[in-house]
């Protein structure tokens, strides 16, 4: 992107880029989360004194990148394996905590019988307007379409919680297989 | 007699604990494990960082105070010192024995 004269200056829900002078850059990224503004600062410091410039992340971001800012300095944030393959056991870590988190909310939905799985086979169950069903045309319509999202919302919202420990065990799966192959040291 | 399981230690691990003889903060270590390995090791950033996380972790280094508002300083601690001893004594073995071997 640098090349093609987009600077990257951050990111907020996604990457934001800014128009600039095509350059040459490099732009790596760490993954770490701080206890401490003190530390976070500390770890700043370390990568500013050794040619590197923070460009985006907060001390809980996780997500850390820094630009080259020195002419003769290094060419990447890791000078061995271990460490570079040690980043991506950082990142699967922290998936595996965010998919653990919603097993208990998950288990609570179950056990409390909040899920409502007769709907799954039978919609209708979820929609309570009285005699919805005996209506017809324009009046059944505009009943059916205002009270269908509070009918999702009651059927099918929980589905989310294990749709996101799926998706996050995903990622921590795919960053562990990444932690993997760096330390076999293929690329 | 059982070996200290953290033996032997990696070559920069080596190199940051003898820098750390003297207290320093995170660039100053790089520097001076380049310096102590005749410009053999060269450390980048996250790799000293994650070093020196891990160094604190064994409680081989400590932080000490510092004037630096930014920066942390460390030096070694006395099981630090025990630990690089014993690896100078495994590998003044090994040359001893290799010296012995090659006559």
């Amino acid at each position: 992107m640098a090349r093609q004269g987009y600077a990257f200056t951050g990111k907020s829900f996604g990457y934001v880029f800014q128009l600039a002078q095509p350059e040459n850059t490099v732009i790596k990224m760490d993954y770490r989360k701080f206890r401490k503004q003190a530390d976070f600062e500390d770890y700043r410091a370390l990568f500013e004194d050794s040619g590197w410039r923070h460009l985006s992340g907060t001390k809980s971001s996780g997500y850390q990148y820094f630009k080259k800012a020195a002419e003769n300095g290094d060419e990447d944030i890791f000078s061995d394996v271990d460490s570079k393959a040690a980043r991506y056991k950082r990142l699967s870590d922290m998936w595996i905590s965010l998919a653990s988190a919603f097993i208990p909310i998950f288990a609570v939905l179950i056990s409390t019988g909040s899920i409502n799985s007769a709907a799954l086979f039978n919609p209708k169950l979820l929609y309570y307007t009285p005699g919805l069903w005996e209506q017809s045309g324009a009046a059944f319509w505009r009943s059916f379409l205002f009270e269908t999202p509070f009918a999702v919302g009651r059927g099918f919202i929980w589905l989310l919680i294990p749709a996101m420990i799926i998706l996050y065990a995903l990622f921590a799966f795919k960053a562990n297989q990444q932690y993997k192959r760096t330390h076999e040291g293929i690329r | 007699m059982k070996r200290d399981k953290h033996l032997p230690l990696t070559e920069t691990v080596y190199y940051i604990l003898l820098a750390l003889k003297e207290p320093a903060h995170g660039y100053l270590i790089m520097q001076k494990v380049e310096e102590l390995s005749g410009g053999q090791v060269r450390m980048a950033a996250g790799t000293l960082y994650g070093a020196v996380e891990n160094l604190l972790k064994l409680q081989f280094i400590e932080p000490v105070a510092s004037e630096d508002s930014r920066r942390k300083v460390y030096v070694i601690t006395a099981q630090g010192m025990d630990i690089l001893r014993l690896d100078f004594e495994r590998m003044n073995h090994m040359i001893e024995v290799t010296k012995a071997a090659l006559r």
